[in-house]
C-alpha cells in the first residue's frame, strides 16, 4: 500500500532531512516554500500572545513511499527535524489508492521506485 | 495413463521440494494424502427417458489453512488421479499467494457438450445433492474449471441453498454478477499474471517501453492479458488460438482482433497481420512470451527457439519440465503457473468474502485489492529465490508447502 507523507519542517531544516530521506530509501521529494501557523497561531518563543495571528515560513515535503519503509521515514523527519522549541513542524501521513508513472503507465509502487 | 503420470509427477516434484525443506517423514505422509476423498455415482434420467449413471468425485487435499478451495471440471478424460493432483496443486496456489484456502478440485466424467442443458442441469444438481455435507461456504468451495460456468455454479448454488432452505451465495464463487459474482472476475487470472508480470520487469531493470509480447492461446486469459498489456502501451507482436497464429511486428490490436472473430471470422484470417505457422509462435522475436492456452505446449522440441527474456504461464502447466530445463539453462525468467495465474483464485477469495459480508466492492477496489495480493506474493517468492539460489517454480513451491507444513504444524494433529 502507499502512504503519502506531508510535512512541514523549519527551512533551515531542510538540506539534512533531504540526505536522511534519500538514505532511508525514499525516491522522490518535492518541495515547496509554505507559510502557516499552527497552535501557536504564529507567535513564538519570548513572545507575547495576542489576538494577531501570524503566517511564519515553513517549507512542505510530499514524499509517496510504500507503508513498509513509512516507519523508518517518520522517525526520520522526527529527529532531524526537531529544533526544540514550537514551530518544528508536523506530519502528516495519508492513504494514497493508486499512483500512474505517466511516461511508463506503470501503477501503484511500480510507479514510485 | 497420463492422468495416472499426473498424479505421481505431482508427488515426485513435491518429494523434491519436501526434502530441500527437511520436513519430517511424518510430515511428508501428511502432505502427499488428500484430507478426504468422495466418489459418487449421479444417477441422472436423461432427455429419451433412460437412466444415465454418472461418475463424480471431489477431493479435498488439505484444509490446514482454511476451507478447501477448487473447481469443478466436466470432462470425459476426468479421473481420479487427476483430480487428486489437481488438488494438491489448488493447495499449494493458495498458499503462494497468502489466501486461507486449502485445496480441492472436482470432476465428473461427462462431456459437456455432448448433452442437453437440461441434462448438464440434472448432473450438476444431483451430484451437489451427493456432496452436500462436505461443501459449504465454511468447508469447501467449488469454482467453475474445464468445462464448467457461471450457470453451472449458479445451478450449485441453488442446490445447496435449496437444501440448506435459505441462500447461501458463499458456497461457491464464479457465480454470475447478479447472484453475488465479483466484479472483475472474468479477468481477474489475466490481470494477475500482468501484475506478476511487470512486477519481474522492475527485479529484472527491464525499463523497455513498449515491450514486445507473445500470447499463445486467444481464450479467456490470453485475450485478456493482451488486452490489459495493450491499454497501458504495449505491443501485442504475436497472438494464436486453435486456428492458427497471427503476428505483426507494429502490433495487433486485441480489441479489434476480438471484434472481428465475434462477426464469425477465426482468428487466423485477421487481416491486420500476417498469418504464421503457429509453430513459429515462439521463436517470434519478443520480450514477453505468455502460454496462456493448454499444457505442455513448451516442450524440449521446441524451447531452444524461445526468445523472450521473461516467460508469464498464465495456463497450468505450459512448460514440460524439460522445457523448463532449457529455458532455465537460457536464463530466461519463467514465472511459474502456481504464482502467475493465482489471480482467478485470489477474486475468487473476494468473491466469498463479499458473499459472507453481503457487501460488495467496485472493479477499481477488487483490481487494487488484487494487485496488492499479487505484488506480495511475487516478491516473497523472487526473495526466497534469490535468498536460496534456486529457480521461481522452486521458490514458489517452497514457499507454498512450507505455508501448509507451517499450518499442519501449529495445528498439531488431532485428537
Amino acid at each position: 500500500m502507499l502512504k503519502k507523507i506531508e510535512c512541514f519542517i523549519q527551512p533551515f531544516k531542510l538540506d539534512e532531512v533531504k540526505d536522511a530521506l534519500i538514505e532511508s530509501g525514499v525516491e522522490g521529494i518535492t518541495v515547496s516554500d509554505v507559510r502557516g501557523f499552527g497552535k501557536q497561531r504564529g507567535f513564538i518563543k519570548g513572545e507575547v500572545p495576542n489576538k494577531e495571528v501570524k503566517f511564519l515560513p515553513k517549507v512542505k515535503l510530499e514524499i509517496v513511499v510504500d507503508e513498509e519503509i513509512i516507519d523508518d521515514v517518520t522517525k526520520t523527519i522526527v529527529r532531524l527535524a526537531q529544533t526544540g522549541e514550537f514551530g518544528s513542524g508536523k506530519i502528516f501521513i495519508l492513504p494514497v489508492e493508486d499512483a500512474i508513472r505517466i511516461r511508463t503507465q506503470e501503477s501503484g509502487i511500480n510507479a514510485i521506485v | 495413463m497420463a492422468q495416472q503420470n499426473m498424479w505421481e509427477m505431482t508427488l515426485s516434484r513435491l518429494d523434491v521440494i519436501m526434502s530441500m525443506l527437511s520436513l519430517t517423514e511424518g510430515m511428508s505422509k501428511y502432505l502427499r494424502e488428500p484430507r478426504k476423498t468422495i466418489q459418487v455415482a449421479i444417477p441422472v434420467k436423461m432427455d429419451n427417458g433412460k437412466i444415465e449413471i454418472f461418475k463424480g468425485c471431489r477431493v479435498q487435499h488439505n484444509t490446514n489453512r482454511g476451507p478447501a478451495k477448487g473447481g469443478i471440471r466436466y470432462h470425459q478424460d476426468v479421473s481420479l488421479d487427476e483430480v487428486k493432483a489437481l488438488a494438491m496443486l489448488m493447495t499449494w496456489k493458495c498458499a503462494v499467494v497468502g489466501i486461507p484456502f486449502g485445496g480441492a478440485k472436482g470432476g465428473v466424467i461427462v462431456d459437456p457438450y455432448k448433452i442437453s442443458l437440461s441434462e448438464l442441469e440434472a448432473i450438476t444438481r444431483r451430484f451437489i445433492y451427493e456432496i452436500i455435507e462436505d461443501i459449504g461456504p465454511e468447508k469447501d468451495i467449488p469454482a467453475p474449471d474445464v468445462g464448467t460456468n457461471a450457470q453451472v455454479m449458479a445451478w450449485i448454488m441453488d442446490t445447496y441453498s435449496m437444501g440448506k432452505g435459505y441462500s447461501v451465495p458463499g458456497v461457491v464463487t464464479g457465480k454470475p454478477i447478479a447472484l453475488g459474482g465479483s466484479q472483475g472476475r472474468e479477468d481477474a487470472t489475466s490481470r494477475g499474471a500482468v501484475y506478476t508480470l511487470l512486477s519481474s520487469l522492475k527485479v529484472l531493470s527491464i525499463d523497455k517501453m513498449p515491450l514486445d509480447a507473445v500470447v499463445q492461446g486467444f481464450g479467456n486469459v490470453g485475450s485478456n492479458c493482451a488486452k490489459i498489456l495493450f491499454d497501458i502501451g504495449h505491443r501485442i507482436v504475436a497472438v494464436s488460438d486453435v486456428s492458427g497464429a497471427i503476428k505483426n511486428e507494429k502490433g495487433i490490436n486485441p480489441y479489434d482482433v476480438l471484434s472481428y472473430m465475434s462477426k464469425g471470422n477465426t482468428l487466423s484470417s485477421y487481416p491486420q497481420a500476417e498469418q504464421i505457422d503457429p509453430k513459429d509462435l515462439f521463436g517470434t522475436r519478443c520480450d514477453v512470451l505468455i502460454p496462456a492456452a493448454l499444457e505442455n505446449q513448451v516442450t524440449k522440441d521446441n524451447a531452444a527457439q524461445i526468445k523472450a527474456k521473461i516467460v508469464a504461464e498464465g495456463a497450468n502447466g505450459p512448460l514440460t519440465p524439460e522445457a523448463d530445463v532449457i529455458l532455465n539453462g537460457n536464463n530466461v525468467f519463467i514465472i511459474p503457473d502456481i504464482l502467475c495465474n493465482a489471480g482467478g483464485v485470489t477474486v475468487s477469495y473476494f468473491e466469498w468474502v463479499q458473499g459472507n459480508l453481503a457487501y460488495f466492492w467496485g472493479k477499481r477496489e477488487v483490481n487494487l485489492k488484487l494487485r496488492d495480493i499479487m505484488e506480495k506474493a511475487f516478491h516473497d517468492v523472487y526473495k526466497c529465490c534469490i535468498e536460496k539460489k534456486v529457480d521461481m517454480r522452486t521458490a514458489a513451491s517452497l514457499i507454498a508447502v512450507g505455508r501448509v507444513a507451517e499450518a499442519v504444524t501449529l495445528r498439531g494433529i488431532y485428537p
